[in-house]
């Protein structure tokens, strides 16, 4: 559905994104993840039209963005990371406003605004004035706007950025129901643990590259190269340290509230042999048991690797 | 709704008017500008009621309107940039304007859309000063037409302005940057034009059998053709013409000044205490027709016709200036992208 081959980006000296590619098919949720300035707003502007690409190529279900931006417009819903709304009108009536810059009739714009209204939870408010809503509100009432000619893809620029807990789980559970009706989504955010209950899909981008694409999972794997093992022993810790610390596949150990906190390279059978290891000095083992790093240490281990 | 109506309007318009008018800032704005051009009506009146040979009521609605209609074409000229000038860039500035262009509606649109919503404010408050005007015909001397193409002028200038804001917004980014900017674009125009004519005025050329007039370019501000709506005629014979040194004859004493009439003819005065003196070589224009500029680029035509003409040729260029610059991604280049390097 969406593909991206090369992108590159320069602004005057800077480089803002060097040989970006991806591919995100069909109904997946593509979690975009990169601290801030990595590359995220760049890459998603020039897949919503409205940033010329210097070299690359991007399309959306076919439609190349440089060279067809108005059947990408058709076919995107497009939430910017930071977005402004007008003052003095009404929640209904903005809108009515860009479902008629869609070019829509009347009477369909009206079960639009209120279909739409109902999703994000905002039918109570219809006749509030805009600016009077709160971020979170306004937030919600921007996706609601992404949706109004009924997209197949969203872009989804930090949709929970400055959100208080509440809202962000409000927020979340939208975007479920988005999932539910097929869309294919790239939501970017630098805040990780939100993104691996949603996402299908995860890319890490840091300083304009591309450090991991690909499935939630493989993505951990790839990233995790060492694993962390939790160990609690009963009796003298020190000596479980002396037999763990000479052994070439363990890395590093701590002891960290009572436990052992150890990282390793390998496979489950390293695992298996660091305790064999253990119970085979004499240590007594009570608890043995190897603890995911998940989304957010991927992520850092990803983009603290390399600086330039 | 048909397909011309929706080629001019678009959702921008309404949404426009809607954000324009439940502001207090445009009421206020109608308020204003009423109570300056009636001020202005009633000072002006009371000063030529109670002036001494100043002729009959028909002079008295005639330096009415003369008045009126300058004034209201300074009034618009403060105003209209500062109605337009934010139009693009304020939307970039609010983070609004990516959300538009996402949307199906053509940068075109965007620019015509809100070139319309300000011209409506414009011509609304034309409307409103109507009834002002209409005092002028208490006095007579002014006929309906005149009325129309003074308020046609006005209109038109004001969309100049209005399009020369846009442009800027569109050019400049910033809200301020582009205010000054038409502001000082407007005052260009309005008398900017009237300078150049005294800076590089035209020579009169003595085998020609027309009468001289200002260069082409004086035309472009409203203020000449609004004078010869208002007066009837051409308010000024030596106004952006520079006369041959051959027509100052000096006598003992003093110098014979003989001046081309625009009308035709020549007239002759003596300056200091010469005597009087007999014209040896006397030119004899040809004789014009109406208000008609008797030479030059728009020969023929009335000045008001030169001056719209002229202003609709400015509006074509910042319309195609906004057309070009407003989208994001360009259908067509200037110059080629550069080629970037490939790395690893």
């Amino acid at each position: 559905m969406i593909t991206v081959e090369n992108l590159t980006k320069i602004y005057g000296k800077r480089t803002a994104l060097d040989h970006v590619s991806f591919e995100v098919p069909e109904g997946e949720i593509f979690g975009f993840v990169g601290p801030n300035g990595a590359g995220k707003t760049t890459t998603l502007r020039i897949l919503a039209a409205l940033l010329e690409p210097t070299g690359g190529r991007a399309s959306i279900g076919g439609a190349d963005v440089a060279k067809q931006p108005d059947l990408v417009h058709s076919r995107i819903g497009y939430m910017p990371d930071f977005f402004g709304v007008y003052d003095q009108l009404t929640v209904g009536e903005y809108l009515d406003f860009y479902a008629a810059c869609y070019r829509q009739g009347k009477q369909r714009r009206g079960k639009v605004v209120n279909e739409l209204l109902v999703l994000v939870g905002l039918a109570e408010r219809r006749d509030q004035l805009v600016d009077t809503l709160s971020r979170g509100l306004k937030q919600r009432l921007c996706l609601a706007r992404a949706l109004v000619h009924d997209p197949v893809v969203l872009l989804l620029d930090e949709p929970a950025s400055g959100l208080d807990p509440r809202a962000r789980v409000e927020m979340r559970e939208i975007l479920k129901e988005l999932r539910v009706m097929g869309k294919t989504i790239i939501i970017s955010s630098h805040i990780l643990p939100e993104l691996t209950e949603l996402c299908t899909m995860i890319g890490i981008i840091d300083h304009g590259r591309m450090r991991a694409t690909g499935p939630v999972h493989d993505v951990i794997r790839q990233l995790s190269a060492d694993r962390r093992l939790r160990i609690t022993v009963v009796g003298d810790k020190e000596a479980a340290v002396a037999i763990l610390k000479p052994m070439p596949a363990v890395h590093q150990v701590d002891i960290a509230n009572g436990t052992i906190e150890a990282t390793f390279e390998g496979d489950e059978s390293t695992a298996a042999d660091i305790l064999q290891a253990l119970t085979a000095g004499g240590i007594k083992v009570s608890a043995f048991s190897q603890v995911d790093g998940g989304l957010e240490e991927a992520f850092m281990r990803a983009t603290s690797e390399e600086v330039g | 709704m048909s397909r011309v109506a929706a080629a001019f309007w678009n959702p921008i318009v309404a949404k426009e008017y809607r954000s324009r008018m439940r502001t207090w800032r445009s009421p206020l704005v109608m308020m204003i500008y009423i109570l300056l051009v009636a001020g202005l009506g009633y000072a002006v009146f009371s000063v030529i009621a109670y002036s001494i040979g100043f002729g009959g009521a028909g002079n008295y609605g005639q330096a009415l309107f003369t008045y009126l209609v300058l004034f209201q074409l300074v009034l618009l000229t403060f105003i209209t940039p500062a109605l337009t000038a934010g139009a693009i860039s304020g939307e970039r500035e609010r983070q609004t304007i990516d959300l538009l262009f996402v949307t199906r509606i053509p940068p075109f649109s965007i620019i015509w859309g809100k070139a319309l919503a300000s011209m409506s404010f414009v011509v609304l408050l034309l409307v409103l000063s109507v009834p002002i005007f209409s005092l002028v015909f208490l006095f007579g001397g002014i006929e309906v037409d005149q009325v129309i193409y003074a308020f046609l002028v006005t209109i038109v200038f004001a969309l100049t302005l209005g399009l020369i804001g846009i442009a800027f917004s569109v050019l400049l980014r910033r809200s301020l940057a582009a205010t000054v900017a038409s502001y000082v674009a407007a005052f260009v125009l309005l008398f900017g034009s009237l300078g150049f004519g005294l800076l590089f005025p035209t020579d009169v050329d003595p085998k020609s059998k027309k009468a001289p007039t200002p260069p082409a370019l004086v035309y472009v501000s409203p203020i000449i053709p609004l004078f010869t709506i208002a007066n009837n005629g051409w308010p000024f014979t030596t106004y952006g013409i520079r006369y041959p040194n051959n027509d100052i004859q000096f006598q003992q004493g003093g110098a014979t000044v003989c001046k081309p009439m625009p009308n035709g003819g020549m007239a002759c005065s003596s300056t200091g205490g010469g005597a009087p003196v007999s014209v040896s070589s006397s030119v004899t224009f040809q004789q014009t027709t109406g208000n008609t500029i008797p030479s030059g680029l728009f020969e023929g035509w009335e000045p008001w016709q030169a001056t719209i003409v002229m202003q609709l040729a400015i509006c074509l260029v910042a319309l195609l200036v906004s057309g070009f610059f407003l989208p994001p991604v360009r259908r067509f280049r200037l110059r080629r992208a550069p080629a970037i390097a490939s790395t690893g």
